[in-house]
């Protein structure tokens, strides 16, 4: 069972309701919802997904694009990002 | 047939620092001569990509690399030799590692005469908190090809695109080059596959684009981060800015060279 069943994602000023479901990452809830969400290795290397995660909390595989600022910041990676608790998910894009 | 001319040369002493322009350089199927001879490593590092750059800590990126010798690193001193007798040529001869030595300035003033003084280290590992230590080959250090090219006209219209001034150098680029066809201002990623020869000895295969990644989001005189650069890269140009090359015949390369189509 998926701590959270959907997640507030803002992109290009626009603010959506993305289903997310059990084991999924925020990106690939993203664009299973048809959200063009940016994105290119999937990996956790590049660092194009790279978000503001404004509120809940997320578990991440892998955070090697992050730098320390950047997690001070509160930005993760949202190919590596999955909820880990059930406080609702604020994921933004505009950064 | 002419396609564009080299608009400037840059290399890069220390993988990931400030990079440096120069007038012209020997170019080697190895890379520029004196490019990314340096990196520095970080113990926790990625096995694969275990280098400290920008991604780490965004100020890496205003350290300052120069060569103490920096003349002797631009062309072997057999070049012309090596050319003119030894036909298809020979690997001309390198200076001796000490001429490699170079130096660094940190965006807070402190010069170290050499990078391979431990105090350097010592001083980065007390700022960062990483494990990090020196890493240095005369053959350059690339995550992917030895030759990178990516057009003024790219940079421009990036900027245009995003409504922010583009600075080239975020690219990290050998070659800046500008393209004489003006209606494609990506027009390096119609050259995958082609060959082309840049000024008078120097030919090289267009290999691949380059997949970038968030070192461009720096601002190469602030160190401040525009992540919506690579997010508009990644969603209108499939990641890609500029194109990898590979060396097939080694040579001199000037500023202002022509490039031509072969």
């Amino acid at each position: 069972m998926s701590f959270v069943e959907s997640f507030r994602l803002t992109l290009d000023g626009e603010d959506h309701a993305v289903p997310i479901a059990d084991g999924e990452t925020l990106l690939q809830a993203a664009l299973a919802a048809g959200i063009d969400a940016p994105y290119s290795c999937t990996e956790g290397r590049c660092g194009t997904c790279k978000s503001w995660l404004r509120n809940g909390e997320v578990s991440m595989a892998s955070t090697r694009a992050l730098s320390p600022r950047n997690k001070e910041r509160g930005y993760v990676l949202a190919c590596q990002s999955r909820p880990s608790s059930s406080t609702p998910i604020w994921l933004d894009f505009d950064i | 047939m002419q396609i564009g001319t080299i608009d400037s040369v840059w290399r890069y002493p220390v993988k990931g620092m400030r990079g440096e322009e120069v007038p012209h350089i020997y170019t080697a199927y190895t890379g520029l001569m004196g490019d990314r001879i340096y990196g520095v490593v970080a113990a926790d590092g990625d096995p694969g990509h275990p280098w400290h750059t920008g991604r780490n800590q965004e100020e890496f990126v205003l350290y300052k690399a120069s060569y103490v010798s920096s003349e002797e690193l631009l062309l072997p001193k057999n070049l012309d030799a090596t050319y003119s007798e030894w036909e298809p040529g020979i690997d001309p001869l390198y200076p001796d590692a000490d001429a490699f030595k170079v130096n660094v300035e940190t965006p807070t003033g402190v010069t170290y005469d050499d990078i391979e003084d431990p105090a350097f280290i010592a001083d980065l590992e007390k700022l960062t908190g990483r494990s990090l230590r020196i890493h240095t080959t005369q053959r350059g250090i690339f995550d992917a090809r030895p030759v990178s090219i990516f057009s003024l006209s790219a940079a421009a219209k990036l900027g245009e695109e995003l409504g922010m001034n583009v600075d080239k150098r975020r690219f990290r680029a050998n070659f800046y080059v500008e393209w004489d066809d003006q209606d494609d201002p990506f027009y390096e990623n119609t050259l995958v596959g082609k060959t082309l020869k840049i000024g008078e000895w120097l030919e090289v295969v267009i290999v691949e684009r380059d997949p970038r990644c968030t070192m461009i989001t720096l601002d190469p005189d602030t160190a401040e981060e525009t992540p919506r650069l690579l997010r508009h890269l990644a969603r209108k140009h499939a990641g890609d800015a500029g194109v990898f090359a590979a060396v097939l015949q080694r040579g001199r390369v000037n500023k202002g060279d022509r490039i031509t189509l072969k």
